[in-house]
């Protein structure tokens, strides 16, 4: 919304933004990261999805009003530019623990220690590119800050990840900096995080773990990979969380580790690899980059058929947090859950001939939710305007989601089958399941190869 | 110099650098001239399709429409969602869409 009024004040028309009161501290930084050292904010006091009719209207007669005739009439102010340091610039000297604080001080760590970027260690990740320290990889909002190769190497750096890392933390900032995945978005109240998801060779070149433990902190390349992509969108997209930043994440989440896909296991069963089935080419080295916004209860299944199985992942994670969530789907028209199974559960329904489209075709054929539940929740959530019928209507969602006006009719959770994704990792000798629910259209799924140095052979022997 | 140990047994010093990248905000414009009279004016309504705007709306146009009678508006249907998913096409197109329209001030609601 403030972006919204920037492009209006750009275009020599006035603005005025209407925020509640928890949002005007991020409208104020997202103003000034844009430009601007002061922009009209009207304030709706407290929290309009608590408010009954009658406080509601007396909140905006009696004073929001006001304050937008205010706002209005007020002086508008851009910001004067602001001398920053050049990338090779040494901004600070001292001990570990001096450097630390100043770090920790200037926002610039995620609470934990950092190793120091000194040049020495940003040039030694660099080794492991081709491209250039200076080569602007994207901009981040909401803090629009250029991500380049340099500061991709600065923050793996701080990260803890090792220098050859550096390929794939390239791949991870070319993912998040493509427009469909919406960084900017990364800080709405939801709380929503990235996962990195690494299929390829690279799994095991870089020793990364998908087996037991897949998703807990421990192993150097899932861990450190997982941490270097919340820093960097601390520092490139001015994604903190308060005092001082934009994110506004309710409650939110820590960062995930980076997951691994179990390829051993994907082409013993004659199953695709989660990177393939995304378009890219087998045995190519391969990251992706979605949204989790909910990660499930773990999922134990058994039976003796694959639908059995199949089943219970409906009942607990589709019907379950897939459903809460499924209306965000619905109103953005676009949604990819992602559903992680252990070696064995695939092993299981492989035995029966099933592939992971089967799996996905029954979960998109067997999960159903009543539609009032999905408008209810819709409503609480603050999409006070979302309609099936309507979307129906204008043809944004097929017509079973309105074949009738009773709230007690049942509509599919998912929106396409070829949207739920699905990696094989963890135990191999244990059957469960998680979902990793994504955010609706933030942080869709984007796939970029991993691209090697020429000497990478060389270096990695070395 | 960095990772230097000063001397045997003490700690190293470490000479760090930035952890941020380039702004790349573009340059600053001229502020737009406050208005203080919307008398005659045309104000666009932009909404993000989210927290009660319709009823916001209504109320907020009533209530300026009779401080200042000429006041005219631009319905937020005409704009767009400004945060959906074509969110990139409506911003670009919103400069033309204003002139289009004559609109003097837009009021953007509602972040909550």
């Amino acid at each position: 919304m403030v972006r919204a009024s920037i492009t209006a004040e750009k275009a020599g028309v006035r603005s005025v933004s209407v925020v509640s009161s928890s949002f005007m501290a991020q409208g104020r930084m997202v103003a000034r990261a844009l430009g601007f050292s002061s922009l009209p904010l009207a304030e709706y006091p407290g929290v309009i999805m608590l408010d009954e009719e009658a406080e509601f209207r007396k909140k905006i007669e009696g004073g929001l009003v006001d304050r937008i005739v205010e706002g209005l009439a007020s002086d508008v102010e851009v910001a004067s530019a602001v001398a920053e340091p050049a990338p090779r610039d040494v901004v600070f000297t001292g001990d570990l623990a001096a450097v630390q604080e100043h770090f920790y001080q200037n926002m610039w760590s995620d609470g934990l220690p950092i190793i120091p970027p000194t040049v020495e260690k940003v040039a030694a990740f660099l080794r492991f590119t081709d491209r250039s320290p200076d080569e602007v990889i994207g901009t981040l909002l909401p803090e629009k800050r250029e991500a380049t190769v340099w500061n991709v190497a600065v923050n793996g750096v701080m990260a803890g990840c090792r220098p050859e890392y550096m390929p794939v933390l390239l791949a991870i900032a070319e993912a998040i900096a493509e427009s469909e995945f919406r960084i900017e978005d990364a800080g709405s109240t939801p709380g929503w995080e990235p996962l990195v998801i690494v299929n390829g060779p690279i799994v095991k070149d870089l020793d990364f773990n998908c087996e037991s433990g897949a998703m807990r902190v421990g192993r150097q390349a899932n861990t450190s990979i997982g941490r270097f992509l919340r820093l960097y969108m601390r520092n490139i997209a001015g994604l903190r969380i308060a005092p001082g930043g934009t994110d506004k994440g309710t409650i939110a989440y820590t960062f995930n580790v980076a997951l691994a896909e179990n390829e051993d296991v994907v082409a013993e069963l004659g199953w695709k690899p989660f990177s393939v089935e995304r378009g890219l080419g087998a045995g190519e080295n391969v990251v992706t980059v979605q949204s989790v916004v909910a990660i499930s209860l773990p999922i134990y299944v058994g039976g003796e058929k694959a639908s059995d199985l199949a089943q219970t992942i409906v009942d607990i994670w589709a019907k379950g947090d897939v459903a809460a969530w499924a209306y965000t789907g619905m109103a953005c028209g676009k949604w990819h859950p992602l559903l992680v199974l252990s070696p064995s559960i695939a092993m299981a329904m492989a035995r029966q001939g099933w592939t992971k489209d089967d799996l996905r075709r029954y979960l998109f054929e067997q999960a159903k939710m009543p539609a009032g539940v999905a408008e209810r929740y819709a409503w609480q959530m603050g999409a006070t305007s979302f309609s099936l019928r309507r979307m129906v209507e204008k043809g944004k969602l097929p017509s079973e989601y309105h074949a009738s006006d009773d709230p007690e009719r049942m509509v599919p959770i998912f929106l396409r089958p070829e949207w739920i994704g699905i990696v094989v990792a963890g135990d191999p000798g244990r059957n469960q399941a998680r979902g990793y629910t994504g955010n609706h259209e933030q942080g869709v799924p984007v796939s970029k190869q991993i691209t090697l140095p020429g000497n990478w052979r060389t270096l990695t022997k070395g | 110099m960095c990772d230097r140990a000063i001397e045997p047994g003490r700690e190293s010093v470490y000479e760090v650098v930035w952890p941020l990248g380039k702004s790349a905000a573009a340059p600053a414009v001229d502020p737009t001239p406050p208005i203080v009279d919307l008398n005659g004016k045309t104000v666009g309504e932009l909404w993000d399709w989210l927290f009660k705007g319709p009823e916001i709306f209504s109320i907020v146009r009533q209530r300026l429409k009779e401080r200042f009678p000429t006041v005219k508006f631009v319905d937020y249907s005409t704009f767009g969602n400004i945060h959906g998913s074509n969110e990139a096409e409506v911003i670009a197109s919103l400069p033309e869409a204003l002139r289009q329209h004559g609109c003097d001030a837009v009021i953007s609601a509602v972040g909550a």
